[in-house]
């Protein structure tokens, strides 16, 4: 693991980032949301790949594409928590009322 | 508006919700990173493998790495050597999985090594135990043998005997002393083949494998040495000895050589003779006596090829032939073959009484003829001049002889009346015994009242101890 941030930080901060962002934008969104269902089935196969990935069940290159993309989508998460979070308590606007 | 809701639960299951857009670029900078980041760090990975397999004795080892997962091919030399290349891959920082797919080096059974010379090149085949003994061994063939090329075959195989090491040095250095041929390893067993460079190559080699290292055998040791030559050539014009080829040691050399100046009457000896092992077992014993034939001759050369005698050259009288060739058949060791080609002379124009005399005095001149000490039987080595005081005696058949014995003035007159005509009459019988008639000779014996030299001191003395050849015209 601490290989897999080494060599690919720059990606990882990428993620991050873009999470950060995605976090940030996320409180105003107005948009339509994943619907509860989804929401569970996503965090099912999530669940599902983390399993295949810790049980290094995925041989070769598609193993450590997975490694590299669990690693991404868990930093992404991140950075939409605290992009969010961050938004809500530095600007607390209008939207919150919708 | 800022109320405690909205940092509840639920606010936070509303934003996350709303996460979902940025999902499509992350796929896009996945798909991206995947694309740009895996060939750098299966190199990156791969680097590392092999830097972490350096302390891991192997041979044929390959490292494929597919994502973080290394695939090691490889033979190692034990099961030992195995785990622990898995394990130092293993450890690399970043490696997922590590696919086994190495195995134990062949045993070889029976283990053979060998190192063969040809005209132009040494090749070593077979099997080595381990690289570093495959390196070692190279590098001592490319030590010991200086500018000849030298082509490594071999493989690497299990199995070595304990020493392998030490016994294929050991042979490697016996390699430059054949020119052709070959070493051979066998299990414990050792076998070599081939011819030898040099003269005593194959006895160097002999007392080397004496050093093989224990539990090794010699099971074959079929080295051949080019022949051993000794030569003796007799010019009756030069009167010269030349002796050229090889002795087995100094005091070989000095045998030989003093044996020449006792036999040959006349002649100088020209010593050209070298020093060098191999010599067939006997050597000494043989040519000596060998050298006592080619005496006898008037002209011949002595050819000692190994075992083989070659005696060729001119008797000095028919019967001469026949002697010789009975007593070196005789003397020479059993395993010695003898490969006479021997003719006489032509007979010399006869002469008078008086060129006769002169002939004896000039030979008795140059040579004496000796005899065993105290007693009257005549020493082998006065063969030469005996068939040369024969040859003249044969040229002047009308002359009567008396061979006169004469001695020192040591002891009492009986004694050097008798010694001195006892010893006369031996010289009498060895002329008669050459074929010339009896009637023609008288043995005489005259004391020592006649003394050519000083008899107060040894040299003087043994000159006055003589034989003397008196020729009288015949009565008609």
């Amino acid at each position: 693991m601490i290989f897999l941030v080494t060599f690919d930080w720059g990606w990882l901060l990428a993620a991050l980032l873009l999470g950060f962002a995605m976090g940030w934008i996320a409180v105003v969104h107005r948009g339509h949301g994943v619907s509860k269902p989804l929401a569970r089935w996503l965090a099912v196969l999530v669940a599902a790949l983390l399993a295949a990935a810790l049980a290094r069940a995925v041989p070769g290159r598609p193993g450590y594409w997975l490694d590299l993309g669990l690693s991404m989508l868990g930093l992404y998460l991140i950075g939409c928590l605290i992009g969010s979070l961050l938004r809500n308590w530095v600007l607390p606007g209008p939207a919150d009322a919708s | 508006m800022r109320d405690s809701t909205n940092f509840g639960k639920w606010a936070l299951v509303r934003w996350s919700s709303k996460w979902w857009p940025g999902a499509i670029p992350l796929a896009a900078l996945w798909a991206l990173a995947a694309w740009t980041s895996t060939a750098p760090l299966e190199t990156e990975l791969a680097g590392r493998s092999t830097a972490g397999l350096k302390s891991v004795l192997l041979d044929k080892s390959q490292i494929a790495v597919s994502g973080r997962d290394v695939t090691l091919v490889a033979d190692a030399f034990s099961e030992e050597g195995r785990h622990s290349a898995i394990a130092a891959i293993e450890a690399v920082p970043g490696v997922r999985l590590v696919n086994d797919e190495t195995r134990l080096v062949p045993a070889a059974s029976p283990f053979v090594w060998s190192a063969e010379r040809d005209v132009v090149r040494v090749t070593l085949t077979g099997s080595s135990p381990m690289p570093a003994t495959k390196a070692k061994l190279l590098q001592a063939a490319h030590a010991d043998l200086g500018g000849v090329e030298v082509v490594d075959q071999t493989n690497l195989a299990r199995g070595a005997p304990a020493g392998f090491d030490e016994a294929a040095l050991l042979l490697l250095a016996q390699v430059p002393k054949l020119k052709d041929g070959k070493v051979t390893i066998t299990d414990t067993k050792v076998g070599l083949s081939g011819m030898a460079r040099e003269l005593g190559g194959r006895e160097t080699i002999a007392a080397a494998l004496k050093n093989l290292p224990a539990g090794f055998s010699v099971a074959a040791n079929d080295i051949k040495a080019p022949p051993y030559i000794f030569q003796a050539y007799k010019d009756p014009v030069a009167l010269t000895l030349t002796l050229t080829g090889n002795v087995p040691d100094s005091n070989a050399h000095a045998a030989i050589v003093a044996a020449a100046s006792r036999k040959f009457f006349a002649e100088k000896v020209v010593d050209n003779l070298k020093i060098s092992l191999g010599a067939p077992y006997g050597f000494i014993n043989a040519a000596v006596p060998a050298l006592g034939a080619l005496s006898r001759l008037s002209t011949g050369t002595l050819v000692f090829t190994d075992r083989e005698v070659k005696l060729s050259g001119d008797a000095l009288y028919d019967g001469a032939i026949g002697q010789l060739r009975a007593n070196l058949t005789r003397e020479l060791p059993q395993s010695f073959q003898l490969k006479a080609d021997v003719t006489v002379k032509p007979a010399a124009a006869p002469v008078d009484a008086t060129v006769c005399q002169q002939l004896f005095s000039e030979l008795l001149g140059k040579g004496t003829i000796r005899f065993e000490p105290k007693r009257s039987s005549l020493d082998p080595d006065s063969a030469d001049l005996l068939d040369h005081l024969v040859e003249t005696a044969l040229r002047c058949p009308t002359a009567h002889i008396d061979v006169a014995g004469r001695a020192d003035a040591d002891g009492d007159n009986a004694t050097k009346q008798a010694l001195p005509e006892k010893r006369a009459q031996a010289v009498v019988d060895y002329l008669v015994k050459a074929g010339l008639p009896a009637s023609r000779f008288t043995a005489v014996g005259y004391g020592s009242n006649q003394p050519v030299a000083a008899n107060d001191n040894d040299e003087g003395k043994a000159r006055n101890r003589r034989i003397e050849f008196i020729v009288k015209e015949q009565q008609p």
